[in-house]
């Protein structure tokens, strides 16, 4: 059974992926004709559907959602692009540096890459144009730059991750991916001011003025403290996860509707309709998913999947290398939480054999997926950076593929190098 | 540059018409649940905070306003083809055969649903039979799994709605 059980489970799931049914319906379906026909008790499925999401931690999820939602519709990206230009100054490809940095700091405000990766593109688009920085490049910049969002905290990667890898803590997780998410976005600095150079695009015209650093400080302090009452906030043990985002939600609320004065009511109504839809969307597939990984547990295809893989070789560093290798295949196919809840059940018993931190492997697996999000040719970032850069996703590719190499790097160095991840988390006492 | 829904998925371009019933009802919902969600947790932070007082015990009931709140959103996305879902390949089909696939896909879609709703109201019907009770706030517990088999019908419902529109561009 654990053979037959098998092709059914993954064979049937990637055959329907392809031909376009809903991620979670193609997990769901697959898990419940494996649970009939090896004749598991069919009410495991209301049963798990219920109890895969039903459950505190992921509260932290559309809480999140919400809290980044708010920020972005109060205009934050805007003021930090303004200080973070008067930092830079004008110098070329100074535009292409605070794209960067302002993907970093927001993404410490949101967790979801595409959302950050549209907010910086459409700020900075106008601006990167007139100093002569192709669409191609402004798109595949911040699509790279927007990924880091899923591994600086907060993270709803991390989020689903902790919630289905029993007994890994999400503060530990936020606290390790901080580091490289940092090195990820860094790496981008050098391919982007060498293509810049290159290119020769991206100069400053003269009558450029440089903001004002103190004015525009004053204005941007409110969103550069967002990342810091929230992970201070979680950090300190005042708050769990889900209570820091709650107060991060009411923080934005407060300098959307008394500070900056750019949200009302049908702008904070958006914000929570269109939070609740991306919740959804996500949580349906977390609730089918623990349909199909029930199925694949008890008729033991993904000890079998997992013995498979390590068969074909004993050797450590070649597992991890494929294993990056299927990932960014992967990523660039499908949206990272769904990667977690296909690939996880296969990967965790792999993990276990040779000992790794499970810590570090969901800092290194968001990475992966971080890198696909911006990937052609199906690359969720990538997807919303041409359309509002106004550029078709084909010609974003000799730019793009500096960015992912770059990035890849760095991720080499944190899957070869655990303690680039693992010290922040060590020291504060969190692993 | 601000629909969130399309950047998450795009969704094929089939031609069908927008929905009769119209999606911004379960968005109303979706949007109250968020709110109430939020406020409850707030809440729960503040009187903690400034009090030793901790309702915790109502997380509960958070969490399962958190289900019903996926299961509505659920619904809403299969109404405007907002789901995650690889259309990479379908897309290069001629858009007929696009049509007839989205009709295949929309039927498994309603079958594992119908077969939801079905198996959780038996679901239910036991916890009601055997006075489930829930480890927090001690109520009967199918006053929550309720929402299950409930909600898991108004999906059915958005999907059939979804498949009489597609099937209305097969036939023109």
């Amino acid at each position: 059974m654990v053979v037959e059980g098998s092709i059914i489970l993954l064979g049937g799931f990637f055959a329907m992926l392809f031909l376009g049914m809903p991620l979670g319906v193609a997990l769901g379906i697959a898990g419940m004709a494996v649970i009939a026909l090896a004749k598991l008790g069919i009410m495991a499925f209301p049963t798990n559907v219920w109890t895969g999401i039903a459950k505190y931690p992921l509260l932290a999820l559309p809480v999140f959602i919400v809290a980044g939602m708010m920020f972005e519709k109060s205009g934050v990206a805007e003021r930090l692009v303004r200080f973070a230009e008067a930092c830079i100054g004008n110098r070329r490809g100074g535009l292409a540096i605070v794209a960067v940095i302002v993907c970093m700091i927001l993404g410490g405000i949101s967790g979801s890459g595409p959302a950050d990766a549209a907010a910086v593109a459409a700020v900075l688009a106008p601006a990167m144009l007139k100093q002569g920085y192709p669409r191609p490049y402004i798109a595949s910049l911040t699509a790279a730059a927007g990924s880091t969002a899923i591994l600086i905290p907060p993270s709803i990667a991390f989020i689903v991750y902790s919630v289905l890898v029993p007994g890994v803590s999400l503060n530990a997780l936020f606290l390790g991916g901080l580091v490289p998410g940092v090195l990820a976005g860094l790496s981008l600095l050098a391919p982007a001011i060498w293509l810049a150079k290159r290119g020769g695009f991206g100069a400053p015209s003269p009558d450029d003025v440089r903001p004002p650093l103190w004015r525009t400080f004053k204005e941007a302090i409110w969103g550069l403290l967002a990342p810091i009452v929230i992970l201070g906030g979680m950090r300190s043990g005042v708050f769990t996860p889900t209570e820091a985002a709650v107060v991060a939600v009411f923080y934005g609320l407060f300098v959307g509707l008394v500070i900056y004065r750019t949200l009302d009511a049908r702008k904070i109504y958006e914000v929570l309709a269109q939070s609740a839809e991306i919740s959804a969307v996500v949580m349906i597939i977390i609730a089918l998913a623990s349909v199909f990984a029930h199925a694949g547990s008890t008729v033991g295809s993904f000890d079998a999947a997992a013995k498979f893989l390590i068969g074909f070789t004993a050797n450590e560093t070649v597992m991890l290398l494929a294993i990056t290798v299927i990932l960014l295949i992967a990523g660039m196919l499908i949206d990272g939480v769904s990667i977690f809840l296909v690939f996880l059940p296969i990967l965790l018993p792999i993990a276990k054999t040779y000992g790794w931190d499970l810590t570090w492997f969901g800092i290194i697996m968001t990475m992966n997926i971080a890198i696909g999000q911006f990937t052609p040719p199906m690359a969720v970032n990538l997807m919303v950076t041409c359309k509002v850069s106004g550029c078709t996703m084909e010609s974003t590719v000799p730019w793009v593929l500096w960015f992912v190499m770059s990035m890849l790097a760095a991720l080499l160095l944190v899957t070869f190098v655990p303690e680039i991840a693992l010290f922040l988390p060590r020291r504060l006492g969190d692993l | 540059m601000t629909d969130h829904a399309d950047i998450q998925a795009p969704g094929l371009k089939l031609g069908e018409r927008p929905p009769a019933v119209p999606e911004s009802l379960e968005r109303m919902a979706g949007a109250a649940i968020m709110a109430l969600l939020c406020l409850i947790t707030f809440a729960n932070v503040v009187v903690r905070y400034f009090t030793n007082i901790s309702f915790a015990f109502t997380e509960e009931f958070s969490v399962a306003l958190m289900v019903v709140g996926a299961l509505v959103g659920t619904g809403a996305a299969f109404a405007t083809d907002r789901h995650i879902r690889l259309t990479f390949l379908v897309e290069r089909l001629p858009v007929a055969k696009q049509r007839l696939l989205e009709m295949a896909v929309l039927a498994c879609c309603l079958g594992l649903f119908a077969l939801l709703t079905w198996l959780a109201a038996l679901y239910v019907w036991d916890e009601y039979r055997f006075e489930v009770m829930s480890p927090g706030l001690g109520i009967p517990q199918w006053r929550y799994t309720v929402a299950l088999p409930v909600c898991s019908l108004l999906i059915c419902l958005r999907i059939l709605g979804r498949m009489v529109r597609v099937w209305r561009t097969v036939s023109a």
